[in-house]
């Protein structure tokens, strides 16, 4: 008789728990890096793709806690003008950085660019974060 | 099993019998004989089987795809619930519970709730008319603290009609008539007007309510009526539990199997304050509520999350709670791509 293919139990990880301590641990981007590899693993998981939302809403949260909020306007660093090539940007990225000039606001990009508000808002905190922008409070 | 254990057994009320996967019997207790009689072992056989594609209860069972049914026997209504750890691999232990009263007064207390909230929506239908008509009325120079009592007044019927809708929704459920239709759906479209019709509360709150999808999500069928009013009581519900200057995303992303769409997955996620471990198990159940004191006011039946999960459900979908205490809620949506007519 044929052996059947044994499929091995998905394991049931506490991500409650797991994502909090990372989240206090080392913060909300190495976190998130942390989910998307295990979103990798496990593509199933509709609990993990819960988690790993709520990390993207923490990290856009805490792009908008500065005092002027969507009122900001994100300017570019040095560091990007000197040297834009070592950023590994995604076309989405490279479209938003396009359009910054100092001047344009958080809620102005959001009416210019043809993507979903929350993307646009949650690639403008990864552009932060990668010290291609700056985001004066 | 021993004497004292047999003893026990056949002198509790409780209607106790074990059995195999193709449905014989291998012991029953005294009630269960007074129960079921002779034609007990015919009709466990019969459930044991797949009818049209459908497994029987007791095959669903080993397959632990349930572990508790209704059943009708002979006029009577018995709740079969299998008994954890005992039995072992290849038979298995079941108690039943002769419901038929509860059910019945659960029946009657149904059609009680759905005559009473229809009586109550017509007054307060003409109460809010009449609020509105006022308000709306250019010339009526109200004095500033009449008008914001009016307004009040308005909201709280809002309110009010909110909650009386609900009990209806869930007396529709209970009496089992909750059918969702197969209108077509645009869910792109439906996000966004649920996210349109609360975002002045959020403005108000100082709340960022923000969307994260697209518009080329693929159409479902069903009620986009039910699935709008599933999809605003989720946001509101996080309106209710977000600190001002938080977050509220709506998502939705397509999942893809063989080259086609498998579902649409919706998210309705906050920077809240989170729900307790414990209190995800149950928050689905009827009039459960979590432990935590909403920053808004405003409680509600403890219905809103058990007939999200009906809507859900009724939609060929589920529904899941991922939550960290003191950052944030995900609710997340998965709705079959199936039923796209």
């Amino acid at each position: 008789m044929a052996a059947q293919p044994v499929t091995p139990p998905r394991p049931q990880y506490d991500w409650a728990k797991l994502v909090g301590h990372s989240l206090k641990q080392n913060g909300p981007w190495a976190t998130w890096e942390k989910l998307v590899e295990a979103r990798r693993a496990y593509p199933e998981d509709m609990l993990l793709r819960g988690y790993a939302e709520i990390v993207r809403n923490t990290i856009v949260r805490d792009l908008l806690a500065g005092p002027k909020g969507l009122q900001a306007a994100p300017k570019l660093t040095p560091d990007f003008l000197a040297d834009f090539d070592r950023f590994n940007l995604t076309a989405q990225e490279g479209y938003l950085i396009s359009l910054i000039d100092g001047r344009i606001t958080l809620e102005m990009l959001l009416k210019l660019t043809p993507f979903d508000n929350f993307t646009t808002l949650f690639n403008m905190a990864k552009l932060e974060h990668q010290k291609a922008i700056t985001i004066p409070s | 099993m021993n004497e004292l254990a047999l003893s026990l057994l056949d002198n509790i009320p409780t209607a106790i019998a074990v059995a195999r996967e193709d449905g014989s019997i291998v012991y029953r207790n005294n009630a269960f004989r007074e129960c079921f009689g002779e034609g007990a072992d015919e009709w466990m056989a019969k459930n044991s089987h797949a009818v049209a594609g459908e497994r029987g209860w007791l095959q669903a069972f080993f397959a632990e795809k349930g572990h508790s049914v209704d059943l009708d026997y002979n006029g009577r209504v018995y709740h079969v619930e299998r008994i954890p750890n005992a039995g072992g691999s290849s038979q298995m232990a079941l108690s039943f519970e002769d419901v038929t009263r509860q059910r019945e007064a659960e029946q009657a207390k149904s059609d009680f709730t759905s005559m009473i909230v229809h009586d109550l929506r017509g007054p307060l239908s003409g109460i809010q008319g009449t609020l509105e008509f006022v308000l709306s009325q250019e010339t009526a120079r109200l004095d500033s603290l009449y008008e914001e009592l009016l307004r009040e007044a308005s909201r709280e019927s809002e309110r009010m009609m909110g909650l009386i809708n609900e009990l209806l929704d869930f007396s529709k459920i209970e009496s089992g008539n909750f059918d969702v239709g197969d209108d077509p759906i645009s869910i792109a479209g439906l996000l966004r007007r649920s996210v349109h019709s609360l975002g002045s509360i959020a403005t108000r709150d100082t709340i960022h309510l923000v969307s994260a999808h697209g518009i080329d999500l693929p159409m479902l069928s069903g009620s986009e009526e039910k699935l709008t009013q599933a999809i605003i009581n989720l946001i509101s519900n996080s309106l209710k539990f977000t600190p001002s200057r938080g977050v509220i995303s709506i998502g939705a992303q397509v999942v893809r199997e063989g080259g086609g769409p498998r579902s649409i997955v919706i998210t309705v996620t906050d920077s809240g304050m989170g729900i307790k471990a414990d209190d995800l198990n149950n928050l689905f159940e009827k009039y459960k509520q979590t432990k935590n004191k909403s920053l808004r006011g405003g409680g509600g039946t403890g219905l809103g999350l058990y007939i999200v999960k009906q809507i859900v459900e009724a939609h060929g979908g589920n529904i899941n709670i991922a939550s960290i205490e003191g950052v944030g809620t995900s609710m997340i949506i998965d709705l079959p791509v199936r039923h796209v007519a």
